[in-house]
């Protein structure tokens, strides 16, 4: 799950692996987070490596320290992951698509019929 | 605490300086790797540190002491490397029985199922050991002699894939358990550095560079574009690496420092990030070119 992306940054992979996990209710609010040491040993990665990913977190409010205890979810993680998750992730592959179909010459209108489709394919599947 | 500081170190041997003006300082019960081509001076440096050799100017501390000839730095430190010589009266396992006189820390038992785990036969001869096999007997002394400062030289020669990745979730898990210093030197960046916190980058007997794994691998951005306008772009720019490919497209790599990358990108320069692997490479190359170079 870790390395998809080589040259990510590591404590950025870290972060973002317990983001996910925030958001698919593995941990819940007020739940304790792995600490450095498990997550070291989990991904074969430097303890300091760890480290850095959950202070990210804790400056970003998606984690609250308790001292001598670990790392705990805050009350507001889950839509502080998923507010940034769509301002940039997800902006950011649009971009990315419509750079894309601007290079092919797919016009807007053809690129939301995709989308539409996509979306359709989507709820054919899930039944 | 500094387990290691080292001040304009130099080491000449015959007309060559292998260490020239080596000054940098490790801190404790970290994982630094130590890395540089073929010749940099990371074997020197290392037996320095052990007490093997002696620089020949300068100032080298390891735990505040000078290193040569001293008994402290020798019963807390230990240099594995693929030279490694142990008496042909005794088996393997009679090694790991006696190492414990020499390392307060030995753990015996660490060694005995590690040994196991990768399969010796206990009457065999280290000499008779194959290339890898001895490369992992070593590790195993290095790992369970505990020493506060543990030198990896190359500890990888000759072990196949399934070894190396053990030997490294084994390092990882015992330096959890039982924190020290470890400095590792390897040619195979990629494959160690997640096991970092720092990277020592030599040159020539010089150092390069010596900065922590996550700011190395952001340290660099490569830049693929037209040529002329990558060459407008990164004029008054250091370029670390240079590869002219073909149809007028140039790939750069540059110091990511304040760079308009989203002005960039709306010229259509594509922006890669650059592996440390690689820009270790890069960085120490003699000439900006590459091997195609050589065959103009």
């Amino acid at each position: 799950m870790l390395h998809t992306d080589r040259t990510k940054p590591i404590y950025i992979q870290i972060a973002e692996w317990i983001e996910t996990e925030v958001l698919n209710g593995n941990f819940a609010q007020d739940e304790k987070v792995y600490s450095q040491y498990k997550l070291a040993e989990m991904f074969t990665i430097n303890p300091a490596t760890a480290a850095k990913g959950l202070n990210l977190l804790a400056d970003e409010g998606i984690l609250y320290n308790k001292r001598g205890l670990g790392k705990f979810v805050t009350k507001q993680a889950k839509a502080i992951i998923t507010d940034k998750r769509k301002n940039q992730t997800l902006k950011g592959l649009i971009e990315e698509i419509v750079v894309e179909a601007g290079q092919l010459d797919v016009s807007e209108e053809e690129l939301i019929d995709m989308l539409q489709t996509m979306y359709k394919n989507r709820k054919g599947d899930a039944k | 605490m500094k387990v290691v500081a080292c001040e304009n170190l130099i080491k000449t041997q015959g007309q060559l300086k292998t260490l020239n003006d080596v000054s940098f300082s490790i801190e404790e019960n970290t994982i630094t790797g130590l890395i540089g081509r073929n010749g940099a001076g990371k074997t020197t440096l290392l037996k320095i540190l052990a007490g093997f050799w002696r620089g020949t100017s300068g100032d080298v501390k390891v735990f505040a002491e000078s290193p040569f000839n001293n008994l402290l730095v020798s019963a807390n430190a230990i240099y594995i490397d693929d030279q490694m010589d142990f008496s042909t009266a005794l088996t393997i396992k009679e090694i790991l029985d006696e190492a414990g006189r020499f390392y307060e820390k030995w753990d015996r038992d660490l060694a005995q199922r590690l040994f196991d785990y990768f399969s010796f036969h206990p009457k065999q001869i280290h000499q008779n050991l194959s290339k890898g096999k001895k490369s992992t007997f070593n590790m195993i002394i290095g790992l369970a002699s505990r020493c506060a400062l543990t030198m990896f030289d190359e500890p990888t020669t000759g072990m196949d894939t399934a070894v190396r990745k053990d030997f490294y979730r084994a390092l990882l898990k015992d330096y959890i358990a039982h924190p020290r210093t470890i400095i590792i030197s390897s040619h195979h960046l990629e494959e160690v550095e997640d096991l970092l916190e720092d990277v020592l980058l030599l040159e020539s007997g010089k150092k390069h560079l010596h900065l922590p794994m996550d700011v190395l691998k952001e340290y660099a951005v490569g830049l693929t574009g037209r040529t002329e306008i990558i060459l407008q772009w990164t004029y008054h720019k250091e370029i670390i690496y240079q590869k002219n490919m073909d149809h007028g497209t140039t790939y750069v790599v540059v110091k990511n420092d304040y760079f308009p990358l989203e002005q960039a990108k709306r010229l259509g320069i594509k922006i890669s990030p650059v592996p440390a692997s690689d820009l270790c490479v890069y960085l120490t190359n003699k000439t900006k070119g590459g091997i195609d170079d050589v065959f103009k």
